[in-house]
C-alpha cells in the first residue's frame, strides 16, 4: 500500500482506538521495564527503549526512550531471522544478543526479544527491548576509554534463546550474571526486560482478539499510511537540493588526530537521502558503531526536525534512507571497539540539522555542546578498604534558534532524561568536596539570540584517587547559525592555577593525590543572529545575571554605555 | 450551639462547600461563585448559603487555591535567594534533565528565581555536619541590603548541608531579622524538607518564599472574617499530604498547603473505601477541562515523599493525583485523513462549540451533548445553555472530512477518549503494580459520572460508585481526614552498619516533636497517633521504598534487621515485581508522622427523597443504537433503588450516565453503585 491510495473502508474511530492501543501496549512494556529495572541507568536515565514489531518486522509502536535507540529493535529480530529462518521463531521462546555489530551500539546495551504468537499459534509479530546494563565485564569498571578491540569491552552474545519454551535457561543467565561485576544487576535486568516481552507478548494478542486480525491488519496499513502521508508531506515541503555539513570529534581516545563526520543530505520530492559514506574510516580506538545505530542516529536528526510529537510506527522513515559506509567509523566491523559509539552520532545529529537549517529554519536550532562529557572517579576508602567508583555525564549549552535563546546547562541530546548528581549526594558517598558548580560566562555562542552556558564543576579529593575523563568536540565546538558565533568548547584542568596544572579532556586511568583539585568545563551551545542585534535589556539582563561579561558585550555585541 | 461539620473547596468556577449536620446526620452540599479577587468572599458566601449561624460550626476545614493559583499564574512575592558559595547556580542549573526527548528547541521551567536574585554565603557545613568554614556574617548583611533596596518581599536560604546541621541557617535568619526587624518572610530549606538533595530542597524553599505570604494574608483576612462572623472554633487547612493543620500552624509551612483543593477528592475515596468496604479504588475526577486519576490501595491514600509542580521539585509529602491529558475539552480534528482526539484542548475559550464561544472544532462534550447524555438546559447547574445545533454542526464539518454523519462521529469521538483515558489509566497501573480488573472506579467531577461506566467496561472493573454530590466530592473528602504533621530526616548508612540506638533516639525526638505539634492544635494525647517508616533501597539503586516501622523501640530489638529486610523486599517485590533476599540494603531517610483524630462525621441513612414525579424520557444513543431512556433527578432516586440501564441520572453539578448492560443501585447514603452485567 502506497500513501495515495484511498482509505480503508473500517471505521476511522476504530482505527485511531487501535493505534493508540498499540502505542499503549508499548507504553505498557516500558513501564514493566522501568518499574521493575534493577539499576537507576535504566529506571531513572531511562538508558531502554521498546518497541513492539509486527510479523514482518515493521513497528507497530514504540514507547519514547532515549533517543538514539530510536527505530533500530527490528535489525535484531531481523538478523536472527536471516540466520536462523523464519522457522526458528517458537512460542515461550526469548533472545538475547549485545553484537555491536548487528546492534550498532555498544556492548552495555542489551536487547531482548520475544516472538508473539495468537492463540492458534499464527506469528503476529514480535516484543522487543533494549536497556543499558551497568557493566558487562570490560576490562575496567564500568567502560572503558582507551579499548583497542572489542574484546577488551565486555561479554559480547551473538543471538542466543534465554528462555527457551516458557523457561528461563538457568546456564545462560549464570553465565550472563558471572560476566559483570555487579551480577545482581545483570541478572535482575535481564528479568526486567523479560518481563517486559511478556507484557507485549500478553497485549498484542489481545488487540488482534478485542478487533479482529482483519481489522487489526487494515487498521496497521492504514495507520502506517497515515504517518507517511504526513512525513511526504513535510519532506516535499523541503526545497530539493544537496546540503552538506561536516566537523570532527577531537580524536578516538587513543591517537591525537581529529576524525570527520560528514553528511550530505539530499532532498528530492518526498524522499530525504542521507550520505555518510565520506565519514572517516574506522579508528584504532573506541569511537565507531555499527552501521544500524548510525541509521537510527539519522532517524532521530529526521524525527527531530520533521515530526518530534508522534511515537514512530511502521509507516515512519519510509521517506528517509541512510547510505553508510562498511569499514567507516559509523560503519564498523568486528573487531573495532565501540564503546562510545554515540560521541560521533551526537556530531551527526547535529550535522543533520546543521545541513538543512538554511531551508527549514523553523525547525532547527544551532549546535548544541554535544557530548555526554563523563568522569569516573575512583578510589579505595582508607578505613572500609572499599572501592568506589563515580561515573557522571556533565551537562552543557544548548543552541539557539530564531525567537529563542538557547537552553542553560542541560544534558545533551543523545543522553535520556539524565540528572546531575546532586552535591550532598556525591560529598556524603565519596570522599570528594564540590568547590564550584556553576555557570560558565561567556561560554555560550554570541547572537541575537545567544546560545546556552556550559557549566564549570571544580572538586577537590580528600583521598588519593583515580580518574579518567571523556569530554569532546573542542575541535568543532557548539556552531551558531544565520551570523551566530560558535560558543566555547569545553576544558578538563587538573590542579587549575598552580604549578601543576594540565589539562585532560580524555585521559585514562590518572592517579591523583589527596588535595588534588578538578576542574571540568562543558562547552555552550552555538548562537543564532547577529549578535549586533540582540534586545538591550536581555543583553543587560546577561550582564546583570552573569552570563556574558561586560567586556564580551562591549566587544562582541557591542554595547555602548 | 455547635452542631456542624463544613468544608469549603475553592474550583475555577465555584467554591463547594459540604456541611455535616450532627443533629440529623445528613450532609448537605452548596456553593458560590468563586471570587477571583479575593477568594474568601466565595468561601463566605458558599458556607452561608448552608448554615445560618457560624457559632454553629463545631469543625471548619478549607482546601485553598490562593497559593497555587499565585504560583500558576506567576504573580508570586519577589523572592531573594541565599545560597551557599559556588553553589548559587544549583537552583538555575535545576539538575540539566529534560523532560522531552525529541525536542531540539527545549525549554526548561523558567526559575521563579533568577541568577542576579541569588547571593551567596560564604561558610560550608560538610557532609557529616561539621562546620569546615565559619559562615560569613557580612555575606548574610550584603543579601540583607540588597533585599531594602531591591524591592524584594521575600526570602528563600538553602544552604549546603542545612539539613544536617542547621546552624548555619538558622544564624542568617537570626542575622535577617536583626537587619530587616522580624517581620520579614524568610523560608529555610532545612525546616521546609530536612532532607538531602539541595536542588530539590531550594526549590522547595523557594515555591515557599514565593508563596508564603499571599497564603499568610489570605489565611488571615479569612480567619478574621470569620471570627468576625461568629464562627467560635478553628479554622483548619487541607495540606498535600491529605492531612489538615489548623490555620494558625499553616502560617509556618504554607508550602504545605499549596496542592490543598485537588488532594481533598483522593481523601474522600480514602472515606469511601471506609464507608463501602470497597478497599481498592481508582478515583477519576472529570471537570471541563481536566481528568484527575488517584489511586486508594487497601484503603489508603497513594502518597509520595516528593512532588512537581510545573517541573519544580517539593520536597513534601503529597497525595498522587495524575493529570491526563484527554478531558471534555478535548478537541477532534483529523490528521493525514485519521481522526484524533486531544491532547489538545478547548479549554474554556473558546471551549467545545455547544458553548457558543466561536468554538467550532467539535470536543467531547460536544459529543455527549449530540448523542443526548447531558441536558443542554442544566449544563454547569444550569449556569449557561448550551447550544446542541452548534455541537452537530461541528460534528457534520468534521464527520464530512471522515465519511461519518453526525451522530456516528459522536460515537466515534466518544469511543476514541474512553479508550485513551482507560489506556493511561492502565498505564499508571502496570506502573504501581496493580490489577485494574480488582478496583472498583468512583468517578466525580462534573463530567466524571458520564464517562466512567465505558473507560469501567475498556478496564474490565465491574462495579463503578458514583458519590453524593459529586461535583463536591473534594470538599466532601476534606471532612473526612485528620491533622497530619511530618517530620523526616536524613540516616543514609547501611543496615549492617547502622546504629540503631541513633535511630531509635532519632523517632523518640522526632515523635515527640510532631505529636507536641499536633497536640498544639487542640488535640488530646489519646488521639494523636505515631506512624514511622524508613526510605530504604537495595544497596547500589537510587529509588528508595518507604519501609513502615512498628514504634521507636523495635529497631534495638535483635530480630528487627531481618524483619526490615524481609518488609523491604516484600515491599520490591509487590511494587517492582522482583526482590533479592540476597542483596544488602540501606537506610536514606527516617520518617514520623503524626496523625490527630478530629472524630469524623457519623451519617446516618438517607430517609425520604423529594417525590420525582414521572421521569422525563429521551432518546439517547449508546453504540450508535437510539435508546429510549428515563432521565432522572438524583435526589428521586431513594435509597435501595434499583434500576437497569440504560438510564441518565441529572444533578445541578453532574450527569452519570448508565449505559445498557449496567445495573444500579442505591445505597442507603445515597451513593449510586453501578455493576456491570457480566456476560455468561
Amino acid at each position: 500500500m502506497t500513501a495515495t491510495d484511498p482509505a480503508p473502508t473500517i471505521n476511522p474511530a476504530t482505527i485511531e482506538i487501535i493505534r493508540n492501543a498499540l502505542t499503549s501496549a508499548a507504553d505498557e512494556m516500558n513501564a514493566t521495564l522501568i518499574r521493575s529495572a534493577y539499576t537507576p541507568i535504566i529506571y531513572e536515565m531511562k538508558d531502554c527503549s521498546v518497541a513492539l514489531l509486527d510479523a514482518d518486522h515493521r513497528v507497530l509502536g514504540q514507547s519514547a526512550g532515549l533517543p538514539i535507540f530510536l527505530g533500530n529493535l527490528e535489525a535484531c529480530t531481523l538478523a536472527i531471522e536471516a540466520q536462523f529462518g523464519r522457522e526458528v521463531w517458537r512460542p515461550g521462546d526469548v533472545w538475547i544478543m549485545n553484537d555491536p555489530y548487528i546492534t550498532g551500539t555498544h556492548l552495555h546495551d542489551m536487547t531482548v526479544m520475544e516472538p508473539i504468537f495468537s492463540r492458534d499459534e499464527v506469528l503476529l509479530g514480535f516484543a522487543t527491548s533494549r536497556a543499558h546494563w551497568l557493566d558487562v565485564g570490560s576490562k575496567d569498571p564500568g567502560g572503558t576509554i582507551d579499548s583497542i578491540d572489542v574484546f577488551q569491552e565486555g561479554l559480547r552474545l551473538a543471538p542466543v534463546k534465554v528462555v527457551d519454551g516458557g523457561q528461563q535457561v538457568e546456564s545462560l543467565t549464570q553465565a550472563i550474571g558471572r560476566n559483570s561485576r555487579f551480577f545482581h544487576g545483570a541478572v535482575g535486568d535481564l528479568g526486567a526486560q523479560i518481563a517486559c516481552c511478556h507484557t507485549g507478548a500478553r497485549r498484542l494478542p489481545e488487540i488482534f482478539e478485542r478487533f479482529g486480525t482483519e481489522t487489526v491488519l487494515t487498521a496497521r496499513d492504514e495507520i502506517f499510511r497515515q504517518s507517511e502521508a504526513l512525513e511526504r508531506a513535510f519532506i516535499a515541503s523541503i526545497p530539493d537540493g544537496d546540503y552538506r555539513a561536516e566537523g570532527t570529534i577531537d580524536n578516538d581516545g587513543i591517537g591525537d588526530e581529529p576524525i570527520g563526520v560528514r553528511v550530505t543530505v539530499t532532498i528530492h520530492g518526498e524522499n530525504m537521502l542521507v550520505d555518510l559514506t565520506e565519514t572517516d574510516d574506522a579508528r584504532p580506538g573506541p569511537v565507531n558503531c555499527g552501521a544500524t545505530q548510525a541509521i537510527a542516529a539519522a532517524r532521530v536528526a529526521y524525527k527531530l526536525l520533521v515530526d518530534p510529537d508522534s511515537p514512530p510506527n511502521g509507516g515512519s522513515f519510509r521517506t528517509l534512507s541512510v547510505e553508510v559506509r562498511e569499514g567507516s567509523m559509523v560503519g564498523a566491523v568486528e573487531p573495532f571497539p565501540v564503546e562510545w559509539y554515540f560521541t560521533p552520532l551526537g556530531l551527526l545529529i547535529d550535522l543533520v540539522v546543521k545541513a538543512l537549517s538554511d531551508v527549514i529554519p523553523e525547525r532547527a536550532a544551532a549546535a548544541s555542546y554535544g557530548d555526554s562529557m563523563v568522569i569516573f572517579v575512583s578510589g579505595v576508602d582508607p578505613e572500609t578498604k572499599q572501592p568506589w567508583l563515580h561515573v557522571e555525564p556533565t551537562v552543557g549549552g544548548w543552541g539557539a534558534w530564531n525567537g529563542s535563546d538557547g537552553q542553560d546547562a542541560l544534558i545533551n541530546n543523545v543522553n535520556g532524561s539524565l540528572k546531575d548528581m546532586p552535591i550532598e549526594v556525591l560529598e556524603t558517598k565519596f570522599p570528594l568536596r564540590v568547590r564550584h558548580y556553576g555557570y560558565r560566562t561567556d561560554s555560550s555562542g554570541h547572537g541575537e539570540f545567544r546560545g546556552g552556558v556550559g557549566v564549570s564543576r571544580e572538586f577537590e579529593l580528600l583521598t588519593d584517587a583515580t580518574i579518567s575523563t571523556w569530554f569532546e568536540r573542542s575541535d568543532t565546538p557548539a556552531w551558531g547559525l544565520a551570523g551566530g558565533g560558535d560558543a566555547t568548547g569545553p576544558d578538563v584542568v587538573i590542579n587549575p592555577g598552580t604549578e601543576n596544572e594540565r589539562h585532560a579532556l580524555k585521559s585514562a586511568n590518572v592517579a591523583l593525590k589527596a588535595g588534588d583539585v578538578v576542574r571540568t568545563m562543558t562547552g555552550g551551545g552555538g548562537g543564532f543572529g547577529d549578535p549586533k542585534d540582540r534586545d538591550r535589556d536581555a543583553l543587560r539582563t546577561d550582564i546583570a545575571t552573569g552570563v556574558i561579561s561586560e567586556e564580551t558585550a562591549r566587544t562582541v555585541y557591542g554595547l555602548e554605555d | 450551639m455547635s452542631r456542624y461539620r463544613i468544608s469549603m473547596d475553592i474550583g475555577g468556577t465555584f467554591t463547594d462547600a459540604v456541611a455535616y449536620d450532627e443533629e440529623t446526620g445528613q450532609y448537605q452540599a452548596g456553593k458560590a461563585s468563586t471570587t477571583p479577587g479575593t477568594l474568601s468572599v466565595g468561601v463566605r458566601n458558599a458556607m452561608s448559603n448552608l448554615v445560618d449561624d457560624l457559632g454553629d460550626l463545631s469543625f471548619v476545614v478549607h482546601g485553598t487555591t490562593q497559593g497555587l493559583n499565585a504560583f500558576l499564574q506567576r504573580r508570586g512575592e519577589k523572592v531573594l535567594l541565599m545560597a551557599s558559595a559556588g553553589a548559587g547556580d544549583v537552583y538555575q542549573i535545576a539538575r540539566g534533565n529534560r523532560t522531552k526527548l525529541y525536542e531540539i528547541q527545549y525549554r526548561k521551567p523558567e526559575p521563579l528565581v533568577t541568577r542576579s536574585d541569588t547571593y551567596e554565603v560564604r561558610g560550608r557545613i560538610s557532609s557529616g555536619g561539621d562546620e569546615i568554614e565559619a559562615l560569613n556574617e557580612d555575606d548574610v548583611r550584603a543579601a540583607a541590603a540588597a533585599f531594602r533596596d531591591g524591592g524584594y518581599t521575600s526570602i528563600a536560604v538553602a544552604l549546603l548541608f542545612s539539613y544536617e546541621n542547621p546552624a548555619h541557617e538558622l544564624q542568617v535568619m537570626e542575622l535577617l531579622e536583626a537587619e530587616l526587624g522580624d517581620q520579614v518572610s524568610v523560608s529555610l530549606s532545612h525546616r521546609l524538607a530536612r532532607e538531602w538533595r539541595e536542588y530539590e530542597r531550594t526549590s522547595t524553599a523557594v515555591l515557599d518564599a514565593y508563596t508564603a505570604p499571599i497564603v499568610r494574608t489570605y489565611l488571615e483576612e479569612l480567619s478574621a472574617g470569620l471570627a468576625g462572623d461568629g464562627m467560635e472554633v478553628p479554622l483548619h487547612i487541607m495540606q498535600s499530604s491529605g492531612g489538615i493543620i489548623t490555620a494558625t500552624a499553616a502560617r509556618d509551612y504554607t508550602v504545605q498547603t499549596l496542592l490543598s483543593g485537588p488532594v481533598g477528592g483522593a481523601m474522600g475515596g480514602v472515606s469511601l473505601a471506609r464507608l463501602t468496604g470497597h478497599r481498592n479504588l481508582i478515583c477519576v475526577d472529570m471537570g471541563g477541562t481536566s481528568f484527575d486519576v488517584s489511586l486508594i490501595v487497601d484503603g489508603e491514600a497513594d502518597v509520595s515523599t516528593e512532588a512537581s509542580l510545573e517541573g519544580f521539585p517539593l520536597l513534601m509529602p503529597v497525595v498522587n493525583i495524575y493529570t491526563i491529558g484527554a478531558g471534555g475539552g478535548s478537541v477532534a480534528y483529523t490528521e493525514a485523513g485519521g481522526l484524533r482526539v486531544g491532547p489538545r484542548s478547548a479549554g474554556a475559550a473558546p471551549g467545545p462549540a455547544c458553548y457558543g464561544r466561536g468554538g467550532t472544532e467539535p470536543t467531547v462534550t460536544d459529543a455527549n451533548v449530540a448523542l443526548g447524555r447531558v441536558d443542554p438546559n442544566v449544563f454547569a447547574g444550569g449556569e449557561f445553555q448550551l447550544d446542541a445545533d452548534l455541537a452537530t454542526t461541528a460534528l457534520e464539518t468534521l464527520g464530512s472530512e471522515l465519511g461519518l454523519g453526525a451522530r456516528e462521529m459522536a460515537q466515534g469521538i466518544l469511543d476514541v477518549v474512553n479508550a485513551k483515558m482507560a489506556q493511561a489509566i492502565r498505564t499508571l497501573t502496570v506502573e504501581k503494580g496493580i490489577e485494574p480488573g480488582d478496583f472498583a472506579l468512583v468517578a466525580f467531577g462534573g463530567a466524571g459520572a458520564m464517562h466512567a461506566a465505558f473507560l469501567a467496561e475498556e478496564l474490565e472493573i465491574d462495579t463503578m460508585i458514583v458519590p453524593r454530590f459529586p461535583g463536591a466530592f473534594s470538599a466532601w473528602g476534606m471532612l473526612e481526614t485528620q491533622l497530619r504533621r511530618d517530620a523526616a530526616r536524613n540516616f543514609p548508612v547501611p543496615l549492617a552498619q547502622a546504629d540503631r540506638q541513633a535511630l531509635s533516639t532519632l523517632y523518640t525526638d522526632l515523635g515527640a516533636e510532631v505529636a507536641a505539634q499536633i497536640r498544639s492544635e487542640g488535640v488530646g494525647e489519646d488521639a494523636v497517633h505515631l506512624r514511622y517508616a524508613i526510605d530504604a533501597r537495595y544497596i547500589g539503586q537510587e529509588y528508595t521504598l518507604t519501609v513502615p516501622v512498628a514504634d521507636a523501640e523495635v529497631v534495638t530489638t535483635e530480630g528487627w534487621p531481618a524483619a526490615v529486610k524481609a518488609s523491604f523486599d516484600a515491599l520490591h517485590h509487590s511494587r517492582f515485581g522482583h526482590s533479592n533476599a540476597d542483596a544488602p540494603i540501606e537506610f536514606v531517610i527516617a520518617r514520623v508522622t503524626a496523625l490527630g483524630d478530629l472524630g469524623r462525621a457519623e451519617p446516618k441513612p438517607l430517609d425520604a427523597v423529594t417525590d420525582a414525579g414521572d421521569p422525563v424520557v429521551r432518546s439517547v444513543s449508546f453504540d450508535g443504537t437510539d435508546h429510549q431512556t428515563p432521565i432522572l433527578d438524583r435526589d428521586g432516586l431513594a435509597p435501595g433503588s434499583q434500576l437497569d440501564g440504560p438510564v441518565v441520572i441529572a444533578e445541578p453539578t453532574a450527569t452519570t450516565v448508565v449505559p445498557p448492560g449496567w445495573r444500579l443501585e442505591v445505597d442507603s447514603y445515597g451513593s449510586i453503585f453501578a455493576r456491570r452485567e457480566t456476560e455468561e
